[in-house]
């Protein structure tokens, strides 16, 4: 493939190179930042268009480079018409996103502005790398890296309280739910011995077969509900609205929640034959559009209503990837298409209402087509198009919507549910665009703020968009709907848009849908105080299961702290050595070798008898001693004779080693001694010296059994052999030691060495505390 | 301290040096190796710290401890970047044949476990040795 093996790699790449230069650009271009850094997005978004006939045509291209191939792990990416789709949606509003970034910031300081694109950019990578990769492993690390970004997106107002927890709150539910992912990921690699989607799919009967089927399913539903908001992990998302608003078009709209329904499209294919699959996410999808309707009902704040009409979109996906059929593929890309074009527009009008007067909360804002006249515009254009009505292209995919529920084999419940959510939507389309824009002109007096191109040009694009396609749908349609339902439905689909179907039984749901949500929408205020008060349905709804379960982790880690960490060093030791003794007793008892009391260690030498009486003379020593110099002198004995020990049985090395660091220990430990009291004081009562002295004994019997089993045992020579042999011809080293050190296990001891460098500095910090105004560290 | 001590420490300092150098060099084909030769050397400006004072062993040190500890796994780790150009192995390690003598990164890695032991040693000894009260 040559250089085209490297290019979705490239564009992934190209992505991270903009978040590497996003600071410095602000530095140099301040309020321009925007349009400068937008040109990133387009150079890719113009890469992957350029892929568009070519996957109309064929279908699917695949490119990859090997990462980790011992563990069959391949850098492998595929891009076929749902990812292409994406990547596309990714680049295409970025770039919108990037500009109107630049403007909303552009009374920030410049370093803000370098920050807040650096995250969106670093986001932008991780999004292209999750729909772009073929491999699941890669998949999961972009994924996580999207919770990461959104976390600090989510929580870019540092200085806020509300903005951290949210941003918190967002983490443990995506993060935690992308674990839940990772099993399902690890259970799928271990059952077909293949991470690649590609060819996930094409072995997908093998698949749903495997006894495990069952709990991959869960475990890869959960990983989506949570990363896309649905019942009961909903509620992080209208909370993620603490972000700034250009992270939250992009974020928390258009793109990231959508990986949920991404992964749950691409397995689709996958556990179609799996009956429960299909109902649960009809079930799951239809619960989450009730629930967020209803919140959709009770909110107060601009973006948090729609935030709660984001989740409710997101719950009609699943609910459409849960139905069979063409139709059901078909709308599920159109409803992708439409949502993201009308959501991040009313987004980018919600920000600019916000930034221009400071309020948040919708029941403060009106009459602002005053001051903001052509975001009043567009945001009517866009809510028409949520709203569903002709000749948006929201139209077209709501009659799809209906028609695939319609010809399901489910009953007349997920229409009925549907019905009251859209109109739902069509109430919030005209609360939010019609309301603060036009009505009740006494609210807002003035704006610190005005219109400028930067805030204008991405609603303005994207609802226009929303007009053209919808007049024009049958050139998106040939191009990327039809490939990418083609993707999804796992057979070819011929989809031909048009506005017009006739006189159907859609249409007439439609125009039902529209005459309830204009009845919500001017009767809002009356259905919004009334359900407003409500605390029971906040608690039920909300955050309160979240915070009841992290409430109790929290109480559980506090109390185990009390425990376990109470500051008495005593206590530690105690913990420690009881642990290590049942540790040994356990692999001793259960080890297939069995327990020997007998030492077979050979005739006794006398040499070894005077050491050994010389170091149980040392311990004597240290425990009976008043003086704790004495005592530190008389540990040094015991260590230096194991030393001794180490040396009469050929291990010169191990000798060498335990010389310097017995030199060492006392030094060390008389250094200690300089901060201490030097008499020493009987703290422990004499049951407690009774406990220790048990302890100590239980220690050294448990090694004394453990030793002797172990030389009881047979040796398995095979590995000394090995390094006895090759150690100089292959390691160019006598001392097999060392080089099992330095070359066999070097990245062993490569992590050994960083374990000491980080417990050091610890301690060295802790040091420093504990010795405050020192001019040198 | 007694200026026995104190005299003896300079010739003391600089011979187990010497022995820790020895040590490090040495260890790949008799005992001896990074890990020991590091600690030789950090009872080395131990013992001049204890001689004479704490700044004499940091001023003989000329490094900062926690500078050297973080440029020995720094080493540590880069010895094991040639062996991922030519195997694709983290940690497979070049040797040079120069007559009878082998050098290779595997060296460079035992220097950097080396390092690491001293700055690492000599952090925590420098700190407690000086005065808490100064």
């Amino acid at each position: 493939m040559g250089f085209q093996g490297f290019e979705f790699p490239g564009v992934i790449a190209v992505a991270l190179l903009g978040a590497l230069v996003a600071r410095t650009a602000a530095m140099v271009f301040g309020r321009h930042t925007g349009w400068v850094m937008s040109l990133v997005p387009v150079m890719l978004l113009a890469a992957l268009l350029r892929r568009v006939p070519a996957v109309a045509d064929s279908g699917v291209v695949l490119t990859s480079i090997p990462w980790v191939p011992s563990l069959g792990v391949e850098f492998s990416f595929r891009l076929d018409g749902f990812s292409l789709l994406f990547a596309l949606l990714i680049t295409g509003i970025g770039t919108l996103v990037v500009i109107y970034a630049g403007a909303y910031f552009s009374q920030k300081p410049r370093d803000q502005i370098g920050r807040f694109l650096g995250l969106i950019f670093l986001f932008m990578a991780a999004m292209l790398g999750t729909v772009l990769a073929d491999d699941l492993i890669v998949m999961f690390v972009f994924w996580e890296l999207t919770s990461l970004t959104s976390f600090m997106l989510i929580g870019f107002n540092s200085g806020s309280a509300g903005a951290r927890k949210a941003a918190l709150q967002s983490l443990l539910v995506t993060g935690g739910g992308g674990l839940v992912l990772f099993a399902g990921i690890l259970l799928i690699g271990i059952n077909l011995g293949t991470f690649s989607v590609t060819e996930i799919l094409a072995r997908s009967d093998e698949l749903a077969a495997s006894s495990w089927s069952g709990p991959i399913v869960i475990l890869i539903m959960i990983g989506a509900f949570t990363k896309s908001a649905q019942v009961p992990f909903h509620f992080w998302l209208p909370n993620a609205m603490e972000a700034p608003t250009p992270a939250s078009a992009y974020l928390h709209s258009a793109t990231m929640v959508k990986l949920g329904v991404f992964l749950l499209a691409r397995f689709d294919q996958v556990f179609a034959e799996l009956p429960a699959f299909g109902t649960t996410l009809v079930v799951v999808g239809s619960l989450t559009m009730l629930v967020a309707a209803f919140q959709a009902l009770r909110a107060e704040g601009f973006k948090a209503v729609l935030a709660q009409s984001t989740v409710a979109s997101l719950g009609i996906l699943v609910m459409l990837i849960g139905l069979n059929g063409e139709i059901a593929a078909v709308a599920t890309v159109g409803f992708i298409v439409a949502h993201a074009f009308y959501k991040a527009a009313l987004f980018f009008c919600a920000g600019t209402a916000i930034h221009a007067t400071g309020q948040t909360s919708l029941r403060k804002l009106g009459g602002l087509s005053r001051f903001l006249p052509v975001t009043a515009v567009a945001a009517v254009l866009a809510s028409l198009s949520m709203a569903g009505l002709p000749p948006f292209v929201g139209f077209i995919s709501k009659e799809y919507l209906f028609e695939a529920q319609l010809t399901s084999d489910w009953n007349v419940v997920p229409v009925v549910v549907a019905v009251m959510v859209n109109a739902v939507m069509v109430g919030v389309a005209g609360v939010v665009s019609i309301r603060p824009f036009y009505f009740g002109s006494k609210r807002v007096t003035e704006v610190h703020h005005g219109e400028t191109p930067g805030l204008l040009a991405g609603p303005l694009i994207l609802a226009s968009a929303g007009i053209l396609i919808g007049l024009f749908p049958d050139a998106l349609a040939r191009t990327l709907i039809g490939p990418a339902a083609s993707q999804l439905y796992g057979e070819p689909i011929d989809v031909s848009f048009a506005l017009w179907h006739g006189l159907t039984p859609m249409l007439a749901l439609s125009v039902l849908v529209v005459t309830i949500g204009v009845l919500i929408a001017i009767f809002w205020d009356k259905i919004h105080g009334g359900l407003r008060h409500r605390k029971l349905l906040a608690e039920a709804f909300g955050d309160g299961g979240y915070r009841w379960v992290l409430g109790a982790i929290l109480g559980f880690a506090r109390r185990s702290t009390r425990v376990l960490q109470n500051g008495d060093q005593h206590r530690y030791t105690a913990v420690v050595v009881s642990a290590v003794i049942m540790g040994l007793a356990i692999g001793m008892l259960s080890g297939a070798t069995g327990v020997s009391l007998v030492p077979t260690g050979g005739p006794l030498r006398w040499p070894l008898v005077i050491v050994l009486a010389l170091s149980v003379f040392g311990a004597l020593a240290t425990i009976t001693s008043r003086s704790l110099i004495a005592s530190l002198v008389s540990v040094g004995v015991t260590g230096f004779a194991v030393a001794v020990v180490f040396m009469l049985n050929g291990a010169p090395d191990l000798a060498l080693t335990q010389f310097a660091v017995e030199t060492l220990l006392v030094v060390l430990l008389t250094a200690i001694l300089l901060r201490l009291p030097a008499r020493r004081r009987h703290s422990r009562t004499s049951s407690e010296r009774q406990g220790d002295a048990l302890l100590a004994f239980g220690f050294a019997g448990v090694m004394f059994v453990a030793i002797a089993s172990m030389t009881a045992a047979p040796i398995d020579l095979r590995l000394s052999e090995y390094f006895g042999q090759t150690s100089y011809l292959e390691a160019h080293g006598r001392n097999v030691v060392n080089v099992i050190l330095v070359d066999y296990r070097a990245i062993d001891t490569l992590g050994e060495i960083a374990v000491v460098v980080f417990a050091t500095l610890a301690v060295w910090a802790l040091l420093r505390g504990a010795a405050p105004a020192r001019t040198k560290g | 301290m007694s200026l026995i001590f104190s005299a003896m420490a300079r010739i003391f300092f600089a011979l187990m040096l010497a022995v820790s150098l020895f040590l490090l060099f040495r260890g790949h084909n008799e005992p001896g190796g990074g890990f020991v030769g590091g600690l030789v050397a950090a009872s080395a400006f131990t013992m001049l710290a204890l001689a004479e004072n704490v700044s004499v062993a940091r001023r003989a040190l000329h490094l900062h401890p926690v500078v050297l500890m973080g440029a020995g796994l720094l080493l540590a780790f880069f010895s094991g970047l040639p062996g991922v150009l030519s195997d694709r192995s983290f940690l497979a390690h070049w040797w040079f044949e120069v007559g009878s003598l082998h050098l290779g990164t595997a060296t460079l890695f035992d220097i950097g476990v080396y390092c690491v032991v001293v700055g690492g040693v000599l952090c925590l000894i420098f700190r407690l040795y000086e005065d808490p009260a100064q």
